[in-house]
């Protein structure tokens, strides 16, 4: 067992150095090849990890909260094992153990942090069998692949109710996550307070209009996005728990994201370089979850207060003075909140939206009529939208019966001829929307044409 | 003035189907058309005489069971309507419902509106992809694209297909039919939307209701460059080979 164990971590480190000599990320290759050799590998490291297993899953949201989690435990001085680069499925998960595995077999590590895709969950948890499981929001995502959405939640809460004794990190604002708190004996809510003239200009998609314990119509005081607000369903009394960690004097529009965290009778302030709703969301879930962990508070709000996007996550760059935006959309309601992003800009912009119909993008492209682009319609200070990826011309349509003037849209084929058409645009600033597999060739483009990154130094005091 | 019916749209939201009914209204204002969109709800009134066109799209597994009870209390009205040439465009679960009956992989019998006469039969794996279709419209054979996925097939009785299978599954995936087509109801399981790049299909949607209000239906050409490029996309991708369609 234990010469299979290391020729699996030998042939997948093996495996990565290829690929990275071939120009290629190959963030789950490793797993892949680990796995093929030894299907007992992931179960054999992780039986090594010394404090816990810590799962991240839900449709938005994974990967940032994953790696807010995983810095903040770096920063309260633990060894960590994490899949960063967001390499969901189990081969991804395995990949990151078979990294940080030493070549005898062992690995030094306190916490595993890993973001698990929501269809790889119920495998996952059974190889990994975590003592936290952080549940950040369902919305629906590649359809095609997984099936409706009320079947992946089945799937998840079925998982989750053979294991009452896992805690679990939920969203106590949208119904389709907090009505999983009956699997545990262990929940810890977190939400966002009610915000005066929360109701978002982007707002459609919303995948829960019934309760989903009763099937009747929920009635919503306020929305924070998408479904995501104060529901209740008045037929069973189902409805928005109370948070145990709350953020409330929320402000998500600016250049950084502030908000004030309470729990108990504590409260402290948090300042993120960052922005939008969703990344409120983002922290609020890390931060709940530190605060299970035992994390000091100071310690976690100061983790936040540097924390730097993973690739495509409102990533920033600067072109010759102009900044750019590297944002990933995959689903109605995460393009909804960039949308919202985009408008709130005061700088004239050029956009570039890349969509491709990749298995791991989603095949059908459905969904694109679910994003409420005829906000852009009106958008004036938006010069011209760029749309490329093996699907540009179809994202062309949508803008133009969304009602976004033609002489507004050009579909460039050549996502390279995209790319430096946008950079050069006469916007004051570029933004560069791109679905799962365009995201990376296209921060590859513009990493080689932009100057460096920006860092919001502004952004960093955390604490008050 | 045309009116568009789009049925339960809080329910029916899957697979960004109502871009079927932004494509239809766009295409009547691009040419001056005045268009009025009632969104039906559960319960609420309708009358199906005075609409021009109707939506029915597809939701899940629940939300679908409540429509279906819906609709059925609305059956001889829809019925009367389509029998005077109610243009009637149903994708999907709306498809299916429109049939006798669907018969679940437990062996238990869904009836439908049995308006027109097909059936549908759960089938073992989903049929999932990028799909070509050609039909006939008032004689001129035009290719239409879309993307499908759907766990029934269908199997049509004295009913014509809507047209003819090019590349993917269609009803069935065996006997080569797509859809459903009985005076201006038009059944169908692609999805992508279909309307939006399917502009030849639109267009005479919009102008067989305005020939059912004596109207004139000559519709000015519009530039469809981008949609024409969106449904080439699909056709070069599944190697149909493109003669004579507009």
């Amino acid at each position: 067992m234990k010469l299979r164990l290391c020729a699996a971590i030998l042939a997948g480190k093996i495996a990565a150095g290829l690929a990275r000599l071939c120009g290629r990320r190959g963030s789950s290759l490793p797993g892949v090849v680990a796995l093929r050799l030894y299907p007992g590998v992931l179960r054999a490291l992780v039986k090594q990890v010394r404090l816990g297993v810590i799962v991240v899953t839900g449709t938005n949201g994974k990967t940032t909260t994953s790696n807010m989690i995983a810095e903040m435990l770096a920063a309260a001085g633990f060894r960590i094992v994490n899949n960063r680069e967001g390499a969901n499925l189990i081969t991804g998960v395995t990949a990151a153990f078979v990294r940080a595995a030493r070549l005898v077999g062992k690995i030094t590590c306190d916490y595993a942090v890993l973001e698990v895709d929501e269809a790889s969950f119920p495998r996952v948890v059974a190889q990994t069998e975590p003592e936290l499981v952080v549940i950040t929001n369902f919305f629906r995502d590649q359809l095609d692949r997984y099936g409706e959405l009320d079947t992946t939640v089945s799937f998840i809460r079925r998982t989750l109710a053979e294991r009452p004794h896992v805690s679990l990190v939920l969203n106590a604002d949208d119904p389709l996550v907090s009505q999983l708190a009956s699997c545990s004996l262990d929940v810890i809510f977190y939400g966002v307070a009610p915000r005066s003239g929360a109701r978002g200009r982007v707002g459609g998609a919303r995948e829960a209009r019934f309760c989903p314990l009763c099937g009747y119509a929920l009635e919503y005081t306020c929305y924070h996005y998408s479904q995501l607000g104060m529901y209740r369903c008045e037929a069973c009394g189902f409805g928005r728990p109370r948070p145990h960690v709350e953020a409330t004097a929320a402000s998500v529009g600016g250049q950084v994201l502030r908000a004030r965290l309470r729990w108990d009778d504590m409260v402290i302030s948090v300042v993120l370089p960052t922005r939008g709703v969703y990344n409120l969301y983002n922290a609020l879930a890390a931060f709940t979850a530190g605060i299970v962990l035992g994390i000091d508070p100071a310690t976690a709000t100061a983790s936040l207060g540097s924390y730097t996007p993973a690739t495509g996550r409102l990533q920033g760059f600067l072109y010759q003075g102009k900044p750019v935006y590297l944002n990933l959309v995959k689903n109605p309601a995460g393009f909804n909140e960039t949308l919202n992003l985009l408008l709130a800009g005061r700088s004239t912009r050029d956009v570039f939206i890349a969509i491709n119909d990749n298995d791991a993008d989603g095949r059908d492209i459905s969904w694109l009529w679910d994003v409420d682009f005829e906000v852009l319609a009106g958008a004036d200070d938006i010069l011209g939208f760029i749309c490329s990826g093996k699907r540009g011309e179809e994202m062309a349509v949508r803008l133009k019966y969304a009602g976004v003037p033609p002489r507004k849209i050009t579909v460039v084929e050549s996502l390279r001829a995209a790319v430096d058409r946008t950079l050069n645009g006469p916007g004051e600033a570029a933004y560069f929307l791109a679905t799962y597999t365009a995201l990376w060739p296209v921060e590859k483009l513009l990493r080689r044409r932009v100057t460096r990154d920006t860092k919001y130094a502004h952004g960093l005091s955390s604490l008050s | 003035m045309l009116t568009v019916c789009h049925l339960y749209p809080d329910l029916l939201n899957l697979y960004g189907d109502r871009g079927n009914i932004t494509a239809f209204v766009r295409r009547c204002e691009w040419r001056g058309i005045p268009v009025e969109v009632r969104e039906i709800g559960l319960g609420q009134p309708v009358d199906f005489e005075a609409v021009d066109f109707v939506f029915l799209g597809g939701g899940s597994d629940r939300e679908q069971t409540l429509m279906a009870e819906d609709l059925a209390r609305r059956r001889e009205e829809l019925w009367a309507a389509i029998e005077g040439d109610l243009v009637v465009l149903a994708i999907c679960g709306g498809y299916q419902l429109l049939g006798r009956y669907y018969r679940t992989l437990q062996g238990e019998t869904i009836p439908g509106l049995g308006l027109l006469d097909f059936h549908t039969r759960a089938g073992e794996k989903r049929l999932i992809g990028d799909i070509a279709v050609e039909v006939e419209l008032d004689g001129r054979k035009v290719r239409l694209v879309g993307f499908e996925n759907h766990g029934g097939q269908t199997f049509l009785g004295q009913v014509s297909p809507l047209g003819r299978v090019l590349a993917g599954y269609g009803n069935n995936g065996v006997d080569g039919t797509e859809g459903a087509r009985y005076r201006n109801v038009f059944c169908s399981y692609l999805h992508g939307p279909l309307l939006p790049k399917n502009t030849v299909f639109t267009d005479y949607l919009i102008s067989r209701a305005l020939a059912r209000r004596g109207q004139e239906s000559f519709l000015r050409p519009l530039d469809d460059t981008f949609e024409e490029r969106a449904r080439e996309v699909i056709l070069r991708r599944l190697r149909v080979a493109r003669q004579g369609d507009g």
